[in-house]
């Protein structure tokens, strides 16, 4: 089949929607297809702006390419999905959550006045409209499948997708736990910063950058987290690896995250995973006691779950086997294969 | 956001009154809302948005349809046929010039024409004798900058009259059911029907189709709760039909508490009207509440209902013997009465879940005050960058982003 697999782009970002959608088309010409990524250049702000952005979507022919037809496509996250074609395919990664589940709250982007409300309300209707026009509708987890059902009533099908191809080992459980993220607000990371002020004994290592960067290097500084908080920056596959392979454990715990793919590489890695009962999608494969621990969101929970992991590390490792178990599960064959049944 | 919100209220005793009661207390926690007191002509300063709510009852919305044509503002449509109401505000005003002219706005000569004949009392009032051929919709609807529905059935109305603004579908809001103790007025099984007793709540066709039930199941008894309208002969019907006394139990007005007891009695309801005027069913919001099997009419808003919550009837030749196997269904099987009431709890759950109705009125709200700037500011940028890349108006190119733009709504 010939296949575009859809996906807007912030330019000079690279996160999880990228790895997913080339991995994406990568896994599809693996089994025979022929794929391409379609990738149209995506800003949100300010005002109105978000929609006519993603009205550029509208306007594309995708029905067919240099002559020949394209016989379907994969819609992935906002607003990728709103072009049009008759066997369009959205797997969702998430919708645009602004409008949605983080309106009225710090990351929100919509104020109070009555054309920011009716903004994004349009956003909701380009949704509905776009959404509803999926021949089939996939999520990549139960809490965005949930979401979607409770914020515009259009339910979807559960379809996890394997992480990243990484050369995933274990080889040791060393003494930093290894927080893998984008570096904003978000993602929480200054609340692993905050359990190593408490627990002196806690190394941490930081992987990824992001808009964040500078205020979390001045709390680590201010914490006196220096020689104990590591800001590695973007890392390569290998240093990724090499990083997992090492670590004690793996933090993770954005609020109220789609899905997250750090831990199913952490699990691939044997490592468990630390999280918060906040932090939704990675709650799905994480669960506490057998392939991590889920604490509450404060700075001394997770402190002593480190430390307990740090004390308990036969158990660290059980736990992380439980999760390669787990992880393995979750195959590219049968991904695709539902997705183009 | 700051709603000026104009409907009656309690103590007023209408349908309409009871569901702002209910309404009211959700929207405030969403959103500001200043009742507006009755008779006022126009909405409180500082107001993003002015809410009408309005049904065909002249003496409850006379008023506020007087500040709509005032001051525009979203309307929640109760019924799409306001004959009557238009009659209150014209004719019962002394306007007759008035109704003429609105009779004519929307069925043309010939509407002034029998509105003359109405008028000169030379045949009867429509807005009693054909008030579903003469909606007069667009007295309301030409105010309006958009239209909230509780049906689909009544937006396809609104549509097909040509109002050209937004029009949004949201159900109407379930009340919590109230600890009572159920009241069974007989033993064996009730079939319950709330509601003014008239022809057009098929009365007639349902007490031949009781009486035939009852013709082999003794032990079934009707209950009928409300008042009677002036000129129908119930009486006459029970007794010609064997229903007089023993197998009928009779209540007029009863205050809401008593209503849900009775109801909460009761095995199955009948809620059955032709024609309609495109209005929803508190009766019937309330029987499903209550998980009954309901059996409806097959029409407007009632045909929306789920097959597995309502057994549907069409007004037709075949009428009374559809109601007849229907009826005669649910008394016998209190399987299928108990799968029906499942289904009719779980609609209301999924449906008319008070907060949920409350977000849909958000959402239209908010589209409904801020949505235009929003609209024109998409709809000047496309059109810039359009004109910018030698796009002509007017051209194939331009009529096919106006097609885009109009798919997912940004259409202005």
């Amino acid at each position: 089949m010939r296949i575009a697999v859809l996906r807007p782009q912030v330019p000079f970002a690279r996160g999880g929607v990228e790895i997913f959608t080339d991995t994406l088309v990568e896994e599809l010409r693996a089994r025979g297809h022929e794929a391409a990524l379609v990738s149209v250049p995506f800003k949100w702000y300010p005002g109105e702006r978000v929609l006519t952005q993603a009205f550029l979507w509208r306007m594309l022919d995708l029905e067919e390419a240099d002559g020949e037809p394209i016989d379907l496509v994969v819609g992935t996250k906002f607003p990728s999905y709103l072009a049009r074609h008759p066997e369009k395919r959205v797997w969702l990664v998430h919708q645009f959550r602004q409008a949605y589940e983080l309106d009225g709250t710090e990351l929100g982007q919509f104020g109070g006045a009555p054309a920011e409300r009716a903004l994004r309300r349009k956003v909701q209707e380009l949704d509905r409209v776009a959404l509803g026009e999926a021949t089939r509708l996939f999520a990549i987890s139960t809490n965005v499948a949930a979401r979607l059902e409770a914020s515009i009533g259009l339910r979807a099908e559960v379809l996890p997708h394997p992480p990243q191809a990484l050369d995933f080992r274990c080889e040791s459980y060393g003494d930093f736990v290894l927080s893998v993220n984008r570096l904003d607000r978000a993602k929480r990371i200054e609340l692993l910063l905050e359990a190593a002020a408490l627990d002196s004994a806690l190394e941490v290592v930081i992987a990824g950058d992001g808009p964040d960067r500078e205020r979390l290097e001045r709390l680590a500084h201010d914490r006196g987290l220096d020689g104990r908080a590591r800001f590695a920056g973007r890392v390569s596959e290998d240093e990724l690896a090499d990083l997992y392979s090492r670590c004690l454990a793996v933090y993770y715990a954005p609020v109220d995250e789609d899905y997250g793919m750090v831990p199913l590489e952490a699990f691939l890695s044997e490592k468990p995973v630390l999280t918060t009962t906040d932090a939704g999608g990675p709650l799905e494969v994480v669960a506490d006691r057998r392939t991590g621990l889920v604490v509450s969101p404060d700075a001394s929970e997770l402190a002593r779950a480190a430390g307990w992991l740090r004390a308990h590390r036969d158990e660290a490792a059980s736990l992380g086997r439980a999760g390669k178990e787990l992880a393995s599960e979750v195959t590219w064959d049968r991904a695709i294969a539902r997705l183009l049944g | 956001m700051r709603v000026a919100y104009f409907s009656p209220m309690p103590p007023e005793k209408t349908g309409i009154a009871d569901y702002s009661a209910l309404l009211v207390p959700a929207l405030r926690e969403r959103v500001g809302v200043d009742v507006v007191r009755r008779g006022r002509k126009k909405p409180p300063r500082g107001t993003d948005v002015a809410l009408y709510q309005v049904g065909n009852n002249p003496d409850a919305h006379a008023w506020i349809v007087d500040a709509l044509r005032r001051h525009p503002g979203v309307v929640v449509l109760h019924d799409f046929v306001v004959h009557h109401l238009v009659a209150g505000m014209t004719v019962g005003r002394r306007d007759g010039h008035g109704y003429l002219d609105a009779m004519e706005a929307e069925h043309g000569v010939v509407g002034r024409l029998l509105a003359h004949g109405v008028l000169d009392k030379r045949i009867p009032p429509l807005w009693e004798s054909r008030p579903e051929d003469f909606p007069l919709a667009s007295f309301v609807l030409d105010h309006a900058t958009g239209v909230i529905v509780h049906s689909r059935f009544v937006r396809d109305l609104v549509r097909g009259s040509g109002f050209p603004g937004p029009v949004w579908v949201v159900p109407h809001p379930a009340w919590p059911v109230p600890a009572i103790v159920p009241e069974r007025v007989a033993a064996g099984v009730v079939i319950g029907c709330f509601g003014i007793v008239n022809q057009s709540k098929r009365i007639p066709e349902l007490l031949q189709a009781a009486a035939t039930v009852r013709s082999s199941r003794s032990d079934v008894t009707l209950l009928l709760v409300g008042p009677t309208s002036p000129g129908f002969d119930l009486d006459r019907r029970l007794q010609r039909l064997g229903l007089a006394g023993e197998g009928t139990v009779r209540e007029g007005w009863i205050e809401e508490n008593r209503l849900w007891a009775l109801m909460s009695g009761c095995d199955v309801l009948v809620n059955l009207r032709h024609p309609t005027m495109g209005e929803t069913s508190g009766s019937v919001i309330r029987g499903l509440s209550l998980a009954k099997p309901v059996v409806v009419s097959d029409v407007g808003w009632f045909s929306e209902l789920p097959g597995d919550a309502a057994l549907k009837v069409s007004p037709d030749e075949d009428e009374v013997a559809t109601l007849t196997a229907a009826l005669e269904l649910l008394v016998t099987r209190d399987d299928v009465r108990t799968a029906m009431g499942s289904a009719a709890a779980e609609l209301v759950r999924r449906d008319h879940d008070l907060h949920r109705v409350a977000d849909l009125y958000v959402a239209a709200l908010e589209e409904a005050a801020g949505g235009r700037p929003v609209s024109d500011a998409v709809l000047r940028e496309v059109s810039e960058a359009a004109a910018g890349a030698g796009i002509a108006p007017g051209s194939a190119e331009a009529a096919e982003i106006a097609r885009r733009l109009a798919e997912v709504g940004l259409g202005g």
